[in-house]
């Protein structure tokens, strides 16, 4: 019996690459769509996992929260060291908002 | 001693070294010294440093000497250690092997960093990994393969291959990994050395790079159980800055080391066995049966029916976290930015120029998992089937203290032989997967050589926090499969 058709199609890879902001060349497409079709294939498996096998949802337990109490803080010089491009003292970016 | 009378520091175990370096019998510098000429011989074969950080070393190793001549006894005194390149150490760069992080250097030390550095150890260097962690190989890092110390023609495994290819090659006695789905485990059974991923939560995360959040474990890799066991104790507790540590007594994991397994009763994997095994690896788990009940133990069968679905919980959940955890890296705080036209062009060609192939796959894979429309059959599906991986192990720790199953399928593979097919090299983490998924202390002991001379390894699994059985097993096991302490070939040569 023929495999079902791939929930992954060309135009699904497209939309997850814009979704992810990465620029998937219109040539790369095939490849791309192949590799994550055979992928998502092997992750089907877990359809064969029958319904009534689940039972409720375990709930986490809260993620605990340290004492509120004020540090001295270790990331201004780092970032400013690390920035692609400063700008008097500041990490700068295109402008967003109107025009040059 | 070598033949010169220089103690023979390659030799030296972690343990062995940093009690001569705090009884005053050798000294940090020396320790250091060696470990440096040794990488300078023999690392442009093996490839296991990104960076070596001579200078930064030697002064922290005088800065030891001078504690230990205060009097101070730290139990890693003059350790060189290998970190992967995912943790910050405080003046070093942290690349995770990626153009995207080049040039970034962390705000300060990583918990696992700092611990260490109080306790004695040197950082000698940054180890290759694959990109991000992603990969079985190393193979996926942006600047270099490493090769394995027992056969340069074959991959360290990965994605921790670096430090664990620099602990098997004698480089230094101590590496660092972090573990997501074995990637501490699986590249030191391929390299014959030990790897322990601890307990999710018994190791901060504070500083490692995040991959998976939920998966993401530290843990060290050395040339014995008992050197293993003294690497975790140091860096393992509560802290504050990772809220998913817990607030667990640590114990005493070195003492366990040598309690023995009589009266322990020691699960075999059902699922491990009928996965239609090489006849090397399942030769290595009827030794392992025969050294467990030689040492007194209970040997049972478990099982653990979920096993057969992990790979796919895993490469769901790990993807879909990693999506959203690698969504930083756009080229606005740091690293190589690629474009500066607008502010969607800086995003897209920064990350489309500063990931490797396998760091978009797994993105891609993990945005389609969450994705409007996919997001049930997908995330949804593997969270629940990871609840009932989790409750099937439950079930398996009623019957058994530990769980023995193999590191991995098969001996190191040949460099390039899986870079094409994703799937098939996703397939080499199906025994190390279900530790990571159900947050179990796993670790990975050198069982023996196949008949070609590559390792193969043993893998012990405890409950959540139950890393003194696990120690106490594996030592039980390392006693009895007397790995040979031969230096591999191609770190001898």
């Amino acid at each position: 019996m023929a495999s079902p058709p791939s929930v992954v199609t060309p135009e699904v890879v497209r939309r997850i690459a814009e979704l992810a902001r990465l620029r998937v060349p219109e040539s790369e497409l095939p490849r791309w769509t192949e590799q994550l079709s055979r992928i998502v294939g092997h992750i089907d498996l877990l359809k064969q996992i029958p319904e009534e096998a689940f039972g409720s949802a375990g709930s986490e337990p809260a993620t605990p929260l340290r004492p509120d109490v004020p540090e001295p803080g270790r990331g201004d010089e780092a970032l400013r060291e690390n920035a692609p491009r400063e700008l008097h003292g500041f990490g700068a970016v295109p402008r967003v908002v109107g025009s040059a | 001693m070598s033949p010169d009378g220089r103690p023979a520091y390659g030799q030296y175990g972690v343990r062995q070294l940093a009690d001569a370096v705090a009884g005053g019998r050798s000294t940090a510098v020396s320790a250091v010294e060696d470990a440096l000429s040794r990488i300078e011989a023999a690392d442009g074969r093996i490839r296991a440093f990104l960076e070596v950080t001579p200078e930064a070393a030697l002064a922290e190793a005088r800065a030891v000497d001078a504690r230990v001549a205060a009097g101070e006894r730290p139990p890693l005194a003059g350790v060189p250690v290998a970190m992967k390149d995912n943790m910050w150490v405080a003046g070093r760069k942290t690349g995770c092997a990626s153009r995207i992080l080049e040039g970034f250097r962390p705000p300060g030390d990583s918990t696992v960093a700092a611990r260490l550095r109080a306790a004695g150890a040197v950082f000698v260097g940054r180890a290759n990994m694959d990109e991000f962690a992603m990969g079985s190989s190393t193979e996926n890092s942006a600047y270099q393969v490493t090769r394995n110390p027992w056969d340069l023609e074959r991959v360290a495994g990965g994605s921790s291959g670096g430090s664990a290819a620099a602990v098997a090659a004698r480089f230094v006695p101590a590496g660092f990994g972090s573990d997501t789905g074995g990637s501490i485990r699986q590249p030191a059974a391929c390299c014959g050395v030990v790897g322990f991923k601890p307990t999710y939560g018994r190791v901060s995360r504070y500083g490692l790079v995040a991959f998976a959040s939920s998966l993401d474990q530290i843990g060290p890799m050395a040339r014995s159980v008992g050197d293993a066991a003294r690497l975790y104790r140091v860096i393992a507790g509560v802290d504050p800055r990772d809220s998913t540590t817990a607030d667990v007594p640590v114990g005493d994991p070195e003492g366990a080391v040598g309690r023995g397994v009589r009266g322990l009763r020691v699960g075999f994997l059902r699922e491990a066995e009928e996965e239609g095994l090489e006849a090397e690896v399942s030769a290595s788990l009827d030794d392992a049966r025969r050294i467990f009940r030689d040492a007194g133990a209970e040997v049972v069968s478990v099982s653990v029916p979920r096993t057969s679905v992990s790979i796919s919980i895993y490469y769901v959940v790990a993807s879909a976290e990693a999506s959203s955890n690698l969504a930083r890296f756009d080229g606005v705080r740091y690293g190589p930015r690629k474009s500066d036209a607008d502010l969607a062009s800086l995003y897209v060609e920064t990350r489309t120029a500063g990931f490797g192939p396998e760091v978009k796959r797994r993105i891609l894979l993990g945005t389609f998992a969450l994705a409007s429309g996919y997001y049930e059959a997908y995330y949804g599906a593997a969270m629940r089937a990871r609840q009932l991986l989790r409750d099937d192990f439950d079930r398996a720790f009623g019957q058994a203290d530990v769980i023995v199953c193999p590191s991995i399928p098969s001996p190191a593979f040949r460099a390039g032989e899986k870079t094409d097919d994703p799937l098939t090299m996703y397939l080499s983490d199906v025994f190390t997967v279900p530790a990571s998924l159900a947050g179990l202390p796993a670790i990975s002991v050198p069982s023996g050589l196949t008949a070609g001379r590559l390792p193969l390894g043993v893998q012990i699994l405890g409950p959540r926090f139950g890393e003194e059985a696990v120690f106490a097993a594996a030592r039980a096991f390392e006693e009895g499969a007397g790995f040979p302490d031969d230096v591999p070939p191609a770190a001898a040569g």
